[in-house]
C-alpha cells in the first residue's frame, strides 16, 4: 500500500493511503474533537464537531470523513475552527434537558465531556415545541427522546454492524426522532452501545449506581462457544450492568441480547443453592454427600442394568474449561459412553 | 551523698497543657528537666496520601484540618498553592476576601494560643475573654460559610461566594470591638508578676539557634528576625496592605507572647484595609474549565450543568509540573509542594508544616528548665498536632 505523507498542526505525518485525516492526527499524537464518530462506524457526518482547515480550500472539512492526499496541509485548531465548533454544539445542546443529575450516563457521557473540553458556555435550555415520543421496540432500552441529539450513531450500528436496520430517524430538524421497527429490532443493544448520550439507556439497571462508582470486571460472556469479552458492572458485590469496549474481544464490543441483558440470573434469589432430591413427588433439600450417593447409586443402576450407553451427559458454558474436561472424562471414563454434549456446540 | 536517680514521666499525649496530642517523654533529676524527647504520629490522618485520591477540589477540606485552630490561612496556602501550578490568576475582590478569612483565622489561632497558653500557667480567666471574642470570628465564619471552625470557604480561583452584607458588617463590628478585647488580656497578663516570672528567660532561643532549628512565624520572629512571608514574598495582595512585623529581641517565652499579642492589633489593621477598600469585582477567576458555576446558572443552562458536574465529579485536570508555594500561617511558613502529573489528582502532595521544627526544637528550648515550665514553653511555640501529624 503507498503511503502518503501530509502536514497536520506543523508536524508530518505519513499514512497509508485511504485513511482519514482524523485517524492521520491520532497516529501524530494530535487530538481532534468528535461527536458522533465512533471507532466501529463508517463516518455518518452529522455533528460537525471534527472540522480542520485545509491550505487552500475554503470552507472546513470533516476530518472524520475526508481522505488523505499527497502534501495537505491541515489545520486542527484556529480561532475561526473553535467558533465553529462551538456554533455547532450549541446547536445541538440548546433542546437538550437539563437532566445530567439523574441521567444514567452522566460522567460516562461523550456530550458532557466535549462540552467540557470545549468550554462552553451559555446555553440557555429551551424546551421543545412539539413533544417527542420516545416509545421503544425493546423494553430492555428506553429512550429519552428529548436527551436525542440525533447522531445517527445507533442507526448506522444497526444497519452496519448488525446488518439489520431497524432503526430510522423520522422528522425534520426539531421534530426528528428515531424509530425502530419493532418487528426487525433483534434487542441486542447495539444501539445502547454506541450511544454517546443517555438517551438510549438501559432498562434492566436504571438509577442503580454511577459509572465512576462500579467497578468493571472484564470477563468472557457465558452464553454460548463464541467468546464474547464484555465488562461486568459490580457495585456492592452485585452486577448491575454488563458494557463492552470496543478494542477488547473477537465480538469488538458488540453482544447479543443474552450477553448484554442476561445478567440478572447471577444475583438472582431463585437460584438453587442446595441440592434438591425427588421423592414421593415432593424436592426436598438434601446435603451434597447424599445428593452425590443418591446420583452415583442411581447410575451404577442404569449402566449395570441397561448398558453405559444408555445414560447421556450435556455439560454448559457456564462451566469452566476444565470442568467441562472432567465431565467429558467422566462420562467417557467412569460411565462408559460417548454421549456427551455441551450447549456451545449448537 | 545519696546518689541522685533520674525519673521519667510521660507527659501526654492525654494531657490538657500538650494542645492536642503531643506526647512528650521528659527525662528529670529532680525537678529539672535533663533531656526531653517528642513522639508525634498520634493525630495522624494521612492527609497527604489522601489529597492523592482526590480532585484538586476535593483536598480544599483536608486543609482545614492541618491547623484547625486557623483554618483558612490553610486553605490560602493550598489554593495559592494550586493556582500558581496551573497559572490562575484571581480576581482581586477575591484576594481582598482571602486576606480577610486568613487574617481572622490568624486571630482565631491566637485566641486559642493565648487562653491555653494562660491557663495552662494558671491564669484562668484569660480564656473566657479570648473565646469571647473567638466567638465573634467563629459567628463571622457561620455567615459566610456556615461552618464555624472549619469554612472551606476558599476555592480553587477564588471563593466560594460573593461576601454578604451582613459578612461586611460583621467584620467592621468585631475590627471596632477588638482593640477594647486586646486590652483586656494586656491588663490581665503584661505586666503580671507572676506571668512575667513564669515566663521571662525561660526557653529561650537566639536568633541564630531558631534559624537553624527551622523556626518560622511568631516563634522566630520572638527571637528578633524579621521575617514574614506576607512581606518577603507577598501573595493574594498582601503588598496593598499597610502593616508591621513585630519581633522580640531576647526570643524567651515572654518575647514570643509580646510578638503574638502585637499581631493581633497588625492582623486587625489588615482587615480593616481590605473590608474598608473592597475592590468591586469577581470573586472567582473566569474560566470554563476550572470555576465552578452559579447554582442559579445551572439551573437554566446545560452547559454550566455539564460543567459543574464534571468539575464536581471528575475535577479539573493539572499540567504535568512541579511548585512549591508557602504562606504565612498563623504558626509559621506553612508550604505545599505540589506535584501535578496531567490527571485530576496530584502525583504528590507534602505539607511544610510550622509546628514540626517547632516542636522539634522542644528538647533544645526545655533542658535545663523544670517540669512546671515545660508547659509555659509548649503553649509558647503554639503548636497544633493536626498539622505536625498531618
Amino acid at each position: 500500500m503507498s503511503m502518503v505523507r501530509l502536514t497536520i498542526d506543523g508536524s508530518e505525518v505519513e499514512v497509508p493511503e485511504g485513511t482519514t485525516i482524523l485517524k492521520a492526527a491520532e497516529k501524530a499524537g494530535i487530538r481532534i474533537p468528535t461527536l458522533c464518530y465512533h471507532k466501529r462506524l463508517p463516518p455518518i457526518e452529522s455533528c460537525n464537531m471534527c472540522i480542520v482547515e485545509i491550505e487552500g480550500e475554503k470552507e472546513p472539512v470533516n476530518s472524520c470523513a475526508a481522505p488523505v492526499s499527497n502534501g495537505l496541509v491541515v489545520t486542527t485548531d484556529s480561532k475561526a475552527l473553535h467558533e465553529q465548533r462551538t456554533a455547532n454544539l450549541k446547536k445541538i445542546l440548546k433542546h437538550h434537558p437539563l437532566d445530567c443529575p439523574i441521567c444514567d450516563r452522566a460522567g460516562e457521557c461523550e456530550l458532557q465531556d466535549i462540552v467540557y473540553e470545549l468550554g462552553i458556555e451559555d446555553v440557555p435550555y429551551e424546551p421543545r415545541k412539539v413533544k417527542r415520543d420516545d416509545t421503544y421496540s425493546t423494553s430492555l432500552i428506553r429512550y429519552w427522546a428529548d436527551r436525542c441529539i440525533m447522531c445517527g450513531r445507533c442507526v448506522t450500528a444497526c444497519r452496519d454492524i448488525k446488518q439489520i436496520g431497524a432503526i430510522e430517524i423520522q422528522g425534520e430538524e426539531e421534530n426528528a426522532r428515531i424509530v425502530v421497527d419493532p418487528d426487525k429490532c433483534k434487542s441486542c443493544g447495539e444501539c445502547l452501545m454506541v450511544c454517546p448520550t443517555g438517551a438510549l439507556t438501559e432498562n434492566l439497571s436504571r438509577y442503580k449506581g454511577r459509572p465512576w462508582l462500579v467497578k468493571r470486571v472484564q470477563t468472557t460472556c457465558t452464553y454460548c462457544g463464541c467468546g464474547c469479552q464484555f465488562e461486568l458492572n459490580v457495585l456492592d458485590n452485585r452486577v448491575i450492568g454488563v458494557t463492552t469496549d470496543v478494542d477488547t474481544g473477537v465480538n469488538q464490543g458488540s453482544l447479543c441480547v443474552k450477553g448484554r441483558f442476561g445478567y440478572e440470573f447471577i444475583g438472582d434469589e431463585s437460584r438453587l443453592k442446595k441440592p434438591l432430591i425427588k421423592e414421593n413427588g415432593a424436592l426436598r433439600e438434601a446435603s451434597w454427600e447424599e445428593a452425590l450417593d443418591t446420583v452415583a447409586e442411581k447410575f451404577k443402576a442404569i449402566r449395570d442394568q441397561h448398558g453405559p450407553d444408555n445414560i447421556a451427559g450435556l455439560t454448559s458454558a457456564k462451566c469452566t474449561n476444565e470442568e467441562n474436561f472432567l465431565f467429558q472424562k467422566f462420562m467417557r471414563a467412569v460411565i462408559g459412553t460417548n454421549n456427551v454434549d455441551h450447549c456451545a456446540r449448537l | 551523698m545519696a546518689e541522685s536517680k533520674k525519673m521519667y514521666l510521660n507527659m501526654g499525649p492525654h494531657h490538657p497543657a500538650t494542645h492536642g496530642v503531643l506526647r512528650i517523654e521528659l527525662e528529670l533529676e529532680g525537678e529539672t528537666i535533663v533531656n526531653a524527647t517528642p513522639r508525634i504520629g498520634y493525630l495522624h490522618r494521612g492527609i497527604e496520601k489522601l489529597a492523592e485520591s482526590r480532585n484538586y477540589q476535593q483536598i480544599i477540606p483536608l486543609t482545614d484540618r492541618l491547623d484547625y485552630a486557623s483554618a483558612s490561612a490553610n486553605n490560602m496556602g493550598y489554593c495559592v498553592t494550586v493556582e500558581k501550578l496551573m497559572g490562575i490568576e484571581v480576581p482581586k475582590r477575591a484576594q481582598y476576601l482571602r486576606v480577610i478569612m486568613a487574617e481572622l483565622a490568624r486571630i482565631m489561632g491566637h485566641h486559642l494560643w493565648i487562653g491555653t497558653h494562660a491557663l495552662d500557667i494558671g491564669a484562668m480567666s484569660v480564656v473566657f475573654y479570648a473565646f469571647r471574642d473567638r466567638e465573634m470570628i467563629m459567628d463571622i465564619n457561620e455567615e459566610i460559610s456556615g461552618y464555624r471552625l472549619t469554612p472551606t470557604f476558599f476555592r480553587i480561583g477564588g471563593v466560594a461566594h460573593d461576601a454578604t452584607p451582613k459578612f461586611i458588617e460583621m467584620v467592621r463590628d468585631f475590627v471596632k470591638w477588638f482593640p477594647k478585647g486586646l486590652d483586656g488580656y494586656h491588663k490581665l497578663l503584661t505586666e503580671n508578676k507572676i506571668w512575667t516570672t513564669r515566663t521571662m528567660d525561660i526557653g529561650t532561643i537566639s536568633a541564630d539557634e531558631a534559624v537553624n532549628y527551622g523556626f518560622t512565624g511568631p516563634s522566630l520572629r520572638g527571637s528578633g528576625v524579621a521575617y514574614d512571608l506576607r512581606k518577603a514574598f507577598p501573595y493574594s495582595s498582601y503588598d496593598d496592605f499597610d502593616f508591621q512585623i513585630p519581633v522580640g529581641d531576647k526570643g524567651d517565652v515572654y518575647d514570643r507572647y509580646l510578638v503574638r499579642m502585637e499581631e493581633f492589633s497588625q492582623s486587625l489593621k489588615i482587615i480593616d484595609q481590605a473590608i474598608e477598600n473592597l475592590p468591586e469585582g469577581p470573586v472567582n477567576v473566569e474560566n470554563p474549565w476550572i470555576s465552578n458555576p452559579d447554582l442559579d446558572e445551572v439551573q437554566k443552562d446545560i452547559s454550566a450543568l455539564i460543567r459543574r458536574f464534571m468539575i464536581h465529579a471528575k475535577g479539573f485536570a493539572a499540567p504535568e509540573a512541579e511548585v512549591y508555594q508557602a504562606v504565612e500561617g498563623a504558626k509559621g511558613e506553612l508550604g505545599f509542594y505540589l506535584v501535578g502529573d496531567g490527571s485530576e489528582h496530584p502525583y504528590r502532595l507534602k505539607i511544610r508544616s510550622p509546628c514540626f521544627y517547632l516542636a522539634s526544637a522542644l528538647p533544645r528550648l526545655m533542658v535545663g528548665h523544670m517540669v512546671a515550665d515545660a508547659i509555659a514553653i509548649i503553649g509558647s511555640i503554639d503548636v497544633v498536632l493536626g498539622e505536625i501529624d498531618r
